[in-house]
């Protein structure tokens, strides 16, 4: 009898995480509706002609120009007489990665370690908070032109510069979390005879976590949303370099090619990110 | 199962607790004999908690001693082990890692945790739910886990603070009727805190009155009703003439 029901119930606890499954998968088909309807009406609005095709270029325009962007002329395409990218492009993303990449985990190294001192000792937080704070409040492109003076134009100064932008919500995320464990699981943690130096793997840490995982999203986006700010203040290569030059010579196609690319490595870097680190969150997500 | 626990002898000695300006505890004396369950009952707000976390070496006593097989208590210890109305489980721990834990941070080898882990995951009835998150049991499961993860280290006193007091009338009961059975396995010395008499005169061998704030134990009672008993002692008309007399008691203290 007890036996059985307690089957019952473990079935229970399996049921619901299949249903969710299942209409996960239908929304993920769902959130494709509106990029095709965009698409539908993008097209819609080059048809009719509305704008020069200077301003807006057509869709199948764009989606070559993106193909060349990555792989070069293939030759069988109808490039309609404008110079097609010369296959730079894995170039280019490489080059804007690495420059999101070093800021980032250089603002990741940083955060933690200043957040940990602000969420574990109360005198580094009295110390140090209401400077963090006042630093927090200024908007990240009044720094541009100082990184511009001691760093110089090009990579240094867009590498500073996204390191300002990521460390925040890192640095944020930690002290919070650090300093938000519930007492409750640090008692329970010492009366089960917990030695005070597994205290920081065992309890510490992945308290910590969820809170420290959305930081790092949230900073990972920071820093390649700021990329295309360093870039465009003067970088010979990356992706935002490229759209600089195109905005130049007036190619508002190649633009839209920038901006796309932008859109897709920064939503896989969150989705890689988000299932790297999973496993220390699950026990959060309601 | 064996009976693997033997149980210590837990006794308070002129228990004083300030906060501050606020006397919470006023020179509280009790001992809670081996194997022993020793129900704490008194009105709300009255200090039953900031006594059991006095007693779980928490608090440090203003004045006063706890002291366990006649050692002073200085500090939260395995030795001692207490679980709170909620929030005893790791949130991020499977039910297996949870009552891993304790016997882990002793310590003790790979066999010997495992096989702790799985007498109390019988115990408790929970042996399907294993892998499971604490957030996927009920409340009930999740309390009789919360024991199961402090029982791991095989305390000699177990201190409970209203543990089941969040939980529906129907679960509590059973939940009564699962502690009497686990105590009878596993005699250790409880110490239970509570504001049901009901409960306090299911569960206890002996109970404690504690007075309004600040708290002084001022009765001490045997229950009447033997081991063995189970939920059909409600309805024994001198329990319920007991449970009446002893409500009145605390309303009044």
């Amino acid at each position: 009898m007890s036996a059985t029901l307690l089957q019952d119930a473990a079935v229970g606890v399996d049921a619901p995480a299949s249903r969710r499954r299942r209409r996960f998968g239908v929304r993920r088909l769902l959130g494709l509706a509106v990029p095709l309807f965009l698409l539908g009406l993008w097209q819609l609005v080059v048809s009719a002609q509305v704008f020069s095709l200077r301003l807006v270029p057509a869709p199948a325009t764009v989606a070559e120009q993106l193909y060349a962007f990555f792989f070069g002329d293939p030759g069988f395409l109808v490039l309609a007489g404008v110079v097609p990218f010369t296959g730079a492009g894995f170039g280019h993303l490489a080059s804007s990665l690495q420059l999101a990449a070093t800021g980032w985990l250089l603002a990741v190294a940083v955060g933690v370690v200043v957040g940990l001192a602000v969420g574990l000792s109360r005198l580094a937080r009295e110390l140090l908070d209401p400077v963090l704070n006042a630093l927090r409040a200024v908007p990240i492109f009044a720094w541009l032109p100082l990184a511009l003076v001691w760093f110089g134009i090009g990579a240094g100064a867009a590498r500073a510069l996204i390191f300002v932008g990521a460390l925040w919500p890192v640095l944020v995320a930690v002290g919070d979390a650090t300093a938000r464990v519930p007492r409750s699981h640090i008692e329970t943690a010492r009366m089960l005879g917990t030695p005070q130096r597994w205290m920081w793997r065992r309890v510490y840490l992945p308290s910590a976590l969820p809170e420290v995982v959305t930081g790092l999203r949230l900073s990972l986006t920071l820093a390649w949303t700021v990329v295309i700010v360093g870039e465009l203040s003067g970088t010979t290569s990356g992706v935002g370099a490229m759209m600089n030059s195109a905005r130049e010579s007036g190619r508002t196609d190649q633009v839209i090619v920038g901006i796309l690319v932008f859109a897709t490595v920064g939503l896989l870097a969150d989705v890689v990110l988000r299932l790297a680190t999973r496993r220390w969150v699950r026990w959060a997500s309601t | 199962m064996s009976a693997t626990t033997t149980g210590g002898t837990l006794a308070a000695v002129g228990l004083v607790k300030d906060f501050g300006d606020l006397r919470v505890l006023d020179g509280v004396e009790l001992v809670a004999g081996p194997g022993e369950v020793l129900s704490v009952l008194g009105p709300s707000g009255c200090g039953k908690s900031t006594l059991l976390r006095v007693l779980a070496g928490f608090e440090t006593a203003t004045s006063g001693q706890v002291l366990l097989d006649g050692e002073p208590v200085t500090g939260p210890s395995p030795r001692r082990g207490m679980v709170a109305q909620a929030g005893g489980l790791f949130p991020w721990l499977s039910l297996r890692d949870n009552l891993a834990f304790g016997p882990a941070a002793q310590r003790r080898s790979r066999t010997q945790v495992a096989q702790t882990v799985e007498d109390l995951l019988q115990a408790t009835g929970l042996d399907g739910f294993a892998d499971a998150l604490p957030k996927q049991l009920s409340g009930g499961m999740r309390q009789r886990a919360a024991i199961a993860q402090v029982l791991a280290n095989r305390p000699p006193v177990l201190l409970l603070d209203e543990p089941f007091a969040a939980l529906d009338a129907q679960t509590r009961l059973r939940m009564h009727e699962w502690l009497l059975a686990l105590h009878a396995d596993r005699p250790t010395t409880t110490v239970l805190v509570t504001h049901d008499v009901e409960e306090a005169l299911l569960l206890g061998d002996r109970v404690c009155l504690l007075s309004n704030r600040p708290a002084q134990a001022v009765d001490l009672l045997d229950v009447p009703f033997g081991t063995g008993r189970g939920r059909a002692v409600l309805a024994d008309p001198a329990f319920v003439r007991l449970k009446a007399s002893v409500l009145e008691r605390v309303l009044a203290a």
